[in-house]
């Protein structure tokens, strides 16, 4: 049985899949914009000397972990509006909820990297008079970051793949896009492969960078966390 | 003479664990005190004690005359001090360590690393920094590999370079935790070299080594800990050449089993 492949009706429509395209990034762009940041300081609240600062910490960052984000993005755009009367956009929902599951994952890899600079490190910092904010600045995050870099990179591509649940709640991504021109066009073969290949020609040019990265922080003699 | 540290009845237990039972130590302004002992001694506890990179369980630590933290108790004759993290900090930036493994900071060069106290704890001027910088390193001999990275320099340079950076606090006492015994056996001369030149400058030091040849020529007291607690203490001549007790004795024995004819190395 042969199919007859046609392409034809998916660039008819390719500018919608572009937009698409520029929706995805926009949510992984934002999301990463509030989720390092937000994930430095999870991370560093957890590493916290006082239990009560960092146990709640870690039950946050553990449930967000363990909880499916496509489970968290249903609660923030269907619950949340039932209990707070407040009706969010799709796109904020989208951005609120890939912020949050993201922090925790930044958190982990930050508090990977910060925990695998040896003691000696923190010793060397204490004895010359400096406290633990200027260790942690001066001695210890700029070696950890370095150790981090691969990591951080894995879960970004891995961020921008999960984002694809937000076609469920109707926010107009790449696959939701996609889904549309599929079903008005029935061409989901063709539809499909090409919105795999967008996402493909984004993410494995990094996928790459991070390999190369890798090498190179090898070379130099720095261990890396994963 | 001056008394630059005064210890008095200090304690120290980790746990159930006590690791110092009652130290007693005044080290007066310019004197170099090396402490030996087996491992599990104490030695390197008590060495950190002075400088609070360990907190003293009780007992009296006093800097310069002036005591550290503020005396709460003196219950079953143990004087309870409390510390302020604090006042700790403002110590640490006084008294100088140079660790076993040199921890220099990896990231930086060996300028870097000797500017950083001044820069970040000190907070001189720029150019004040890089002026102790090069001063520090050019005493300790390595000019010439100023921009260097710690990952490039030999261990030797590396401790060289980590000597450099505590005393770049210009520090009033330096504290050092078997700074050699990390190194190739080669490269142990140099370090001692520069230690040595301190110790002429009149630097005030308490040394842990397992060096005896150096303890014997450069300390001025030598204090053989066992257990915990100060088993023998005197001049050089004493303790290593007629000791009095026989741990110490045994000690010494242990590391003289072999020795080389004086004619190898001459």
């Amino acid at each position: 049985m042969g199919y007859e492949w046609d392409f034809g009706v998916v660039f008819r429509d390719f500018d919608l899949l572009l937009l698409g395209l520029v929706n995805t990034l926009k949510v992984t762009g934002l999301a990463l914009l509030f989720g390092v940041p937000l994930g430095l300081i999870l991370a560093l609240l957890r590493l916290s000397r006082h239990g009560v600062i960092r146990i709640p910490v870690g039950i946050v960052i553990e449930f967000l972990r363990s909880t499916p984000p496509l489970v968290q993005l249903f609660w923030l755009f269907f619950a949340l509006p039932i209990l707070t009367g407040i009706n969010i956009t799709p796109f904020i929902a989208s951005v609120v909820t890939f912020s949050f599951q993201s922090s925790a994952f930044f958190a982990e890899v930050f508090r990977g990297g910060i925990v695998s600079i040896e003691k000696g490190q923190w010793e060397a910092a204490k004895a010359i008079g400096m406290d633990r904010g200027q260790s942690m600045r001066r001695v210890i995050l700029p070696q950890a970051v370095k150790r981090m870099i691969p990591a951080f990179l894995e879960r970004v591509i891995e961020l921008m793949k999960t984002t694809t649940l937000v076609a469920t709640v109707s926010y107009a991504d790449l696959l939701y896009e996609a889904n549309t021109i599929a079903q008005a066009t029935f061409r989901p073969l063709e539809v499909f492969t090409v919105a795999a290949a967008m996402y493909f020609a984004v993410l494995f040019p990094v996928s790459l960078f991070v390999r190369r990265l890798e090498r190179r922080l090898g070379r130099t003699g720095e261990g890396t966390v994963h | 003479m001056t008394e630059l540290l005064k210890i008095e009845n200090l304690n120290k237990s980790f746990g159930a664990l006590e690791v110092l039972k009652g130290i007693d130590l005044t080290v007066e302004k310019g004197e170099t005190v090396v402490i030996l002992g087996s491992s599990g001694s104490g030695k390197s506890t008590l060495l950190r004690c002075v400088n609070f990179m360990e907190i003293p369980t009780s007992g009296r630590i006093a800097i310069a005359g002036k005591p550290v933290g503020t005396e709460r108790s003196r219950a079953s004759g143990r004087i309870q001090v409390d510390y302020r993290e604090s006042e700790l900090i403002g110590i640490r930036a006084t008294v100088g360590m140079v660790f076993q493994h040199f921890n220099l900071f990896p990231h930086m060069t060996a300028f870097g690393n000797v500017m950083e106290g001044p820069r970040t704890v000190l907070k001189l001027p720029r150019g004040e920094c890089e002026a102790r910088a090069e001063t520090y390193l050019s005493k300790v001999g390595l000019a010439d590999k100023m921009h260097s990275y710690p990952a490039h320099l030999s261990g030797g340079q590396q401790q060289r370079v980590a000597i450099a950076r505590a005393l770049a606090m210009e520090p009033q006492l330096m504290l050092f935790d078997e700074a050699t015994s990390a190194l190739d056996p080669e490269l142990v001369g140099e370090v001692l070299q520069t230690i040595r030149s301190l110790a002429d400058e009149g630097m005030t030091m308490l040394i842990v080594t397992h060096e005896l040849g150096f303890a014997y020529s450069v300390a001025s007291k030598v204090l053989f800990l066992s257990d915990g607690v100060i088993l023998e203490q005197g001049a050089p001549d004493d303790v290593l050449v007629r000791p009095k007790q026989q741990r110490t004795r045994d000690f010494l024995r242990g590391h003289a089993t072999y020795k080389l004819p004086d004619l190898a190395i001459t």
